[in-house]
């Protein structure tokens, strides 16, 4: 069991690595002198000091380039990320660590309800192959979710924020309440969650249900589910605990692989719905030009995916007992 | 020929979406004479109901809103199409050298494939589109082709290894075949269903990944296409204000567009896994192993009374 996880550790170090190494060579990477093109796109807005600073924070300092990349190394491992521009001073991982937790919160719950759900759903369409749920719904749902996300949101915002005036169309949480651990917070959290979640949920309903489905009746054909009928095991019984088991590992894998889409999804549905999250922040930054914080979120979102596929992996061997044999 | 008219016999996915996506094209080449205004000029007041006149309304600055959304198709099929071939190039080359020459050749490439299909690729999209100002259609092609080869890298790859392993292959190694010829003569034609959808889920990744990109607004703002009809929207708060077609109908463009891919690679799945395929006769099958079904619950339901009578519980 070590060695497959020490492995997948040793692999998203590595992953991690590339990411940092992008950040470093993409401002060297732009033709001219890139603090030329900040300054102007700033518009002004930056004062020479902070020219200063962010010469150092980019890794600018004296030297060649091994020296600057082993500077810059230190630096992000050292947890500075350099001040934001369009926040200046505040730093980067202040910034980060205030928006951090709302976009796990939404993306989390998000691909964990519309798993459960899509699992479920694919579990029952596979099983009632040709029924009413399979040739309809299950299609309905796969075609709502090829939707492109921002246009479900908009709908959705239009439809049940707007129009029904069902849920509010923006922000964390009542602006007049504290923050605190207090049951008018969460409530106000879950309301104000109510809408963006929804739309995650609904266009991601649809991908888990074929996966799952399609897994399902590749996993029916096979010999032992002919055993356990055999044996006369109830049919609840041989669709949970021997189909759905099996069935369920390419999904695991495919969650894995789906998490950078998830994370996309995220990005969008946050600026519809002016959430503060992640992907508030970075969307704010690309119209500031503000370039330290884009690096820096870049940087956590990257390992807050290598994270979720870390702990997929630990999924998958906890499921799979032929991989612990290894 | 008869090969192509059998895929699409009894696939309604693949047949569904195949005309969808011919449509689209079609509707593309043939836009200078089918739109009645200039999609760029202004034609009339802003934001206007669909009427007679302009049957899907106006936008904001009062351009015609299905004319936009036909020459805008032109641009976001080309990008589409045109990442999606770059993305497909690059994964079969990789995918298949990786599988044919095997070794630290395949452990890199496998490991650098591994990385990038790890990596959130639209946040590192985003930085380097800001990195590099504003983009056009063209980088936006490079950029999404450049970031969506992984996935596919590793499904050819596997298919190349699978058919490598098959004795046609070894008989043209003993014979002396030069290992282009191999590749490309066996080994190949056996992978063209595959790299088929890739290339069809290439450009699916493509069309959403270019309209995330430009309603954000990192695309040329002076191109029309979907996505840059979606951030005009976004931007003259189209929804809120009530003209909802000026935001609906990209959308619909997009999402009918994706659909037709997406039913297109469904088709590819069914021809790879018939098993998937519906068929006149599932609901006979259907019924009947209901009927089998109940039988058995039956049967099991005696079964547990029978025991119950017979032993005492204890």
């Amino acid at each position: 069991m070590g060695r497959f996880l020490g492995s997948r550790l040793l692999f998203y170090i590595a992953a991690f690595m590339v990411a940092v190494t992008f950040n470093f060579v993409l401002p060297r990477m732009m033709p001219g002198d890139p603090f030329e093109i900040m300054f102007a796109a700033a518009q002004g807005k930056i004062q020479p000091e902070q020219m200063a600073v962010l010469k150092e924070q980019f890794g600018f300092v004296a030297g060649p380039w091994h020296v600057q990349f082993w500077d810059y190394v230190k630096g992000i491992f050292s947890g500075d990320l350099g001040p934001s521009l369009t926040y200046y001073p505040t730093p980067v991982t202040e910034i980060i660590a205030g928006a951090l937790p709302w976009t796990v919160f939404l993306a989390g719950t998000a691909t964990l309800i519309s798993l459960f759900i899509g699992i479920s759903f694919g579990i029952f369409a596979a099983y009632n192959r040709g029924g009413k749920f399979d040739s309809m719904v299950a299609p309905t749902l796969a075609f709502v979710g090829a939707f492109p996300q921002m246009v479900s949101a908009m709908l959705i915002l239009f439809g049940l924020g707007v129009v029904l005036d069902w849920f509010p169309v923006g922000y964390g949480y009542n602006p007049d309440i504290d923050a605190g651990w207090t049951l008018a917070f969460f409530l106000s959290v879950a309301y104000h969650a109510a809408l963006p979640l929804i739309t995650m949920v609904i266009t991601g309903i649809g991908g888990w249900l074929f996966l799952m489905r399609n897994s399902m009746i590749n996993t029916l054909g096979e010999d032992y589910i002919t055993m356990g009928k055999a044996k006369g095991l109830s049919t609840r019984r041989v669709m949970v605990n021997y189909a759905a088991r099996n069935a369920a590992l390419p999904v695991v894998t495919a969650v894995a692989m789906a998490l950078s889409f998830v994370v996309a999804g995220a990005l969008l549905i946050e600026l519809i719905y002016n959430y503060p999250g992640l992907g508030n922040e970075m969307l704010g930054a690309v119209a500031g030009r503000d370039y330290p914080l884009l690096q820096g979120l870049l940087l956590i979102i990257v390992v807050c995916v290598l994270t979720a596929n870390f702990l997929a992996d630990l999924a998958y061997f906890w499921l799979d007992p032929r991989l612990r044999k290894q | 020929m008869k090969n192509l008219l059998s895929f699409f016999k009894g696939n309604t996915p693949a047949t569904v979406g195949t005309t969808i996506v011919l449509v689209f094209v079609l509707l593309s080449v043939l836009a200078p004479w089918i739109t009645p205004y200039d999609a760029n000029k202004r034609v009339a007041r802003g934001h206007q109901p669909p009427s007679a006149e302009y049957i899907l309304g106006t936008t904001r600055s009062g351009k015609d809103v299905l004319s936009q959304v036909i020459y805008a198709g032109r641009i976001s099929l080309l990008v589409a199409f045109g990442a999606g071939l770059l993305a497909t190039i690059i994964a079969v080359l990789v995918g298949i050298t990786s599988a044919y020459v095997g070794g630290k050749v395949d452990s890199f490439l496998m490991f650098v494939t591994n990385v990038f299909l790890v990596m959130p690729g639209l946040p590192m999209i985003i930085v380097l589109a800001t990195f590099l100002g504003q983009v056009g259609p063209l980088s936006i092609a490079l950029i999404l082709g450049i970031f969506g080869w992984a996935g596919g890298a590793r499904v050819l790859r596997a298919q190349a290894l699978s058919i490598r392993e098959k004795e046609f292959v070894t008989a043209a190694e003993v014979i002396g075949e030069s290992r282009w010829r191999i590749v490309l003569v066996e080994m190949l034609p056996n992978m063209v269903s595959l790299i088929v959808g890739t290339f069809a889920g290439a450009a699916l990744g493509a069309v959403m990944g270019q309209a995330a990109l430009e309603f954000i607004g990192l695309g040329d703002p002076t191109v029309i296409s979907w996505g840059t009809m979606l951030q005009w929207a976004q931007h003259s708060s189209a929804l809120i204000v009530g003209a909802w077609w000026e935001a609906i109908v990209p959308g619909i463009a997009i999402a009918i567009f994706a659909g037709g891919l997406t039913l297109f690679n469904m088709g590819m799945d069914q021809v790879s896994n018939p098993q998937l395929k519906g068929s006149k006769n599932l609901k006979r099958w259907k019924k009947l192993n209901d009927e089998l079904e109940a039988q058995r619950r039956e049967k099991l339901a005696a079964t547990k009374r029978q025991n119950q009578g017979g032993v005492s519980t204890v």
